[in-house]
């Protein structure tokens, strides 16, 4: 090699190191409507199936209706949805359009800067109604856009329940203890859960606390994030003493939520467990997961049970709310495009294709399969419905409420050791 | 990285340059370089010499320095991730990781592993290196079937052994068929079985890696020293224990290196087979999962960074020091005396 070719060799290989370290996100924006055409992406977590369709063609349609806009869909595995989004957010590469769930972890998002207010059209407001919207509003301004909500309940196989001898669905605990003795004489996994993914774990603490803390309590901790209620280690103890009737399925400390038939999801798709606790996605998700990815035709629905001398009202509900937010670099047109799935249309589409509710109450009628009638008069009946704790606490403290709730399962924590890993957490923020 | 780091220190030692004014791209210029010469090519070569390690310089300082400056700045704040950092709180991070009971577990079953790595791997790859030096048939058939593993992706092991090893899995299945019930366990959520169930398939997967560093070892003891001690009387097994290992010293110690500082850093399998939250109950999580857990999925950026601190601070400390004491005499050695 003489001298010249070291040196344009050398220049070549600095032109790459350079273009390598200065390759910054140069991307533009800023809420404002423009003239040009305008690209948007959207993050989803339907990766397959009806969901995906139904992303598919509400794109192309706002897209026929709005000339110039081009939306792109990417989507993301819902496990890795909250740790991939927070990466794109700091980047400043965030998606314009990004699935959200409201409470704490919405609010981290708003306090950063990194969300932008949506502009809710009038009929919209009217169709979703200020309950759902509550859910995405900091500090006034509603950041995000409910398209579904999904009161959790136990799902149970009316098959499997009448080969145990099992009439009518339980209202308290001792019956749901009694009803699981049954499904296990009958050789049948009484509860499938998911607790790999802790998530699934943490809803079995939820419920507990929901029917032990009263309203109150539960708002209080919003503020403070101390769970020194009595309440919170009752909750502990009503889970503990439950876990020690042996209810959920063999190995479920490794059976994940929702990938493939080994599933939470798909044990109770293919008829190996009786009952999950779960929100109202599950119908859509145990579909995809039976043996002809129809939905399940014996799937029932009944509310988590009440618990003596708990504080709680009875009826109340926990849930969750799927939507969608615009981060602060979005177009205009992200506003628009959200009012725009909020129309009967496709409200009622997005209810089929996730066999879900839908947050507008105009396409409520849409859903017929009994198990989610049965949620949506529970939810219609109930006095209040709190959001899963852990979107309404943030990712600080439903991370420590995820580990100390699988800990206790495992035999490895006791009730206290919950709210002391909570406690912990807060150092850790 | 570290594996640099420690060669250069003896080459620089002992640099027929001598304190060489040259930079720091002088010291890791290549042997034919070394060689001095006169007058005004003096500053060419250092051109070029700084010319063609430039680049990799800069990749190497934007890519592992920075980021480790980085992670060393944010350690030191309370951090969501997002914008800059602003709630300064010194070492009150680095104080909350060892106070914590989860970090010591962590740190403890990083322990298990990397002895446990060592004392199972090494002599079972010893072993089989050994065997398939030998000359059979089938031999090349046999390399390739070893070294398999080492070759798939962790991703895909992680996925394949744990839909085996689930409790309602292939394996208890297969122990229910052939009559033994009894011997079936929770291969994954066994806290008492579970680390033993990891090690099974850290070394399924990784004796490959040592099998084949060490039939490269094998395969520079010259044929010679084995001619003389057969004609000196000495059997397969004595030659094995006084010929083979002692020249395949510095092979093992290789290896041994890099097998401490992947177990130290193991994390792709744990996070695969026992996803996010089970592996500290299952008793297999790791310094890396623990970061993971309560860096990311807490979003506690600040502490996660602090925790990457840590676990980059004791690879280093325990890679140096192995340097230090285990692998100075090879690398002494290699570079003066020949063998020893």
């Amino acid at each position: 090699m003489n001298g010249r070719k070291i040196l344009a060799a050398t220049a070549a290989l600095t032109m790459v190191a350079l273009g390598l370290t200065a390759c910054s996100g140069s991307k533009s924006g800023g809420g404002s409507s423009s003239s040009g055409p305008v690209d948007m992406t959207l993050w989803t977590n339907a990766t397959t199936g009806e969901g995906k369709a139904f992303w598919e063609a509400t794109v192309a349609d706002f897209e026929a209706a709005n000339p110039g806009v081009k939306i792109t869909i990417q989507t993301v595995q819902n496990e890795d949805m909250d740790g991939k989004l927070q990466t794109a957010l700091n980047s400043g590469d965030a998606p314009d359009i990004f699935m959200a769930r409201g409470g704490g972890k919405l609010e981290a998002v708003v306090k950063a800067g990194q969300a932008q207010e949506i502009i809710v059209d009038d009929a919209t407001k009217a169709a979703v109604g200020d309950a759902a919207l509550t859910a995405f509003t900091v500090d006034g301004k509603v950041y995000g856009m409910p398209m579904s909500i999904l009161p959790g309940g136990i799902y149970y196989s009316k098959d499997l329940f009448k080969q145990a001898g099992i009439t009518g669905t339980p209202s308290t605990m001792a019956d749901l203890e009694a009803d699981v003795q049954k499904l296990k004489d009958a050789k049948i996994a009484p509860i499938a859960l998911g607790a790999k993914d802790a998530w699934p774990a943490a809803h079995w603490y939820y419920f507990f606390a929901l029917r032990e803390c009263s309203q109150d309590t539960l708002k209080k901790a919003i503020a403070d994030k101390k769970f020194d209620d009595k309440c919170w280690t009752k909750a502990g103890d009503d889970l503990a003493a439950f876990s020690k009737t042996v209810p959920f399925n063999n190995g479920f400390l490794t059976t994940s939520a929702q990938q493939g038939a080994g599933s939470s999801a798909g044990l109770l798709a293919n008829h190996q467990a009786a009952m999950e606790l779960m929100g109202a996605w599950d119908p859509g998700v145990i579909a995809s997961l039976t043996p002809d990815t129809k939905p399940l035709a014996d799937l029932g629905w009944f509310p988590f049970p009440a618990i003596d001398g708990g504080k709680g009202e009875a009826g109340a509900m926990m849930g969750g709310l799927d939507g969608n937010s615009c981060s602060k670099a979005a177009p205009a047109e992200c506003s628009k495009f959200l009012n725009f799935t909020m129309q009967k249309k496709y409200q009622e589409d997005y209810a089929n294709a996730f066999h879900t509710l839908p947050a507008s109450k105009d396409a409520q009628g849409v859903v017929t399969e009994p198990a989610l009638t049965d949620v949506l008069a529970s939810y219609n009946k109930a006095p209040y419905v709190s959001l899963w704790l852990d979107t309404l606490y943030g990712q600080n403290v439903g991370n420590a409420l995820n580990s100390g709730v699988v800990d206790l399962l495992a035999g490895k924590g006791d009730p206290a050791a919950i709210v002391k890993g909570v406690t912990d957490a807060a150092a850790k923020e | 990285m570290s594996d640099s780091l420690g060669e250069n220190s003896p080459v620089m030692t002992r640099s027929p340059e001598g304190p060489s004014a040259a930079g720091d791209g002088a010291r890791r210029a290549p042997s034919p370089a070394g060689r001095p010469r006169r007058g005004g090519t003096d500053w060419r070569k250092r051109f070029e010499v700084a010319l063609l390690t430039g680049p990799a310089i800069i990749i190497f300082v934007t890519f592992v320095i920075l980021p480790v400056g980085m992670a060393a700045y944010y350690g030191f704040y309370k951090w969501k991730g997002y914008g800059p950092p602003t709630d300064f709180v010194g070492l009150q991070n680095y104080v909350t990781i060892f106070k914590d009971s989860s970090f010591h577990e962590a740190l403890q079953h990083n322990g298990m592993i990397v002895v446990l790595s060592l004392i199972i791997q090494g002599p079972v790859a010893v072993v089989m290196a050994l065997l398939i030096n030998q000359k059979m048939r089938g031999r090349s058939l046999l390399r390739v079937l070893i070294f398999v593993p080492y070759v798939i992706s962790e991703v895909i092991v992680g996925t394949g052994w744990s839909l085996m090893l689930q409790t309602s899995g292939a394996v208890n299945d297969v122990l229910t068929k052939i009559g033994l019930p009894g011997w079936t366990v929770d291969w994954l959520s066994d806290p008492h079985v579970a680390i033993w169930s990891l090690m099974l398939i850290i070394s399924w997967k990784y004796i490959g890696f040592a099998v084949i560093l060490f039939l490269a070892g094998l395969q520079g003891i010259p044929e010679e020293v084995f001619e003389a001690a057969s004609i000196d009387g000495a059997s397969y097994w004595q030659a094995q224990r006084h010929i083979t290992l002692p020249l395949l010293g510095p092979t093992i110690r290789i290896w041994a290196f890099l097998s401490i500082i992947g177990s130290l850093q193991l994390f792709d399998l744990v996070y695969i087979i026992w996803g996010q939250y089970v592996a500290s109950t299952a008793g297999t999580s790791t310094m890396a999962t623990y970061m993971v857990l309560n860096g990311r999925n807490a979003a506690n950026y600040g502490f996660g960074n602090a925790v990457a601190v840590v676990l980059f601070l004791i690879s280093l400390v325990i890679a140096l020091t192995y340097q230090r004491f285990v692998l100075r005499r090879d690398t002494e050695g290699a570079l003066t005396e020949g063998k020893k």
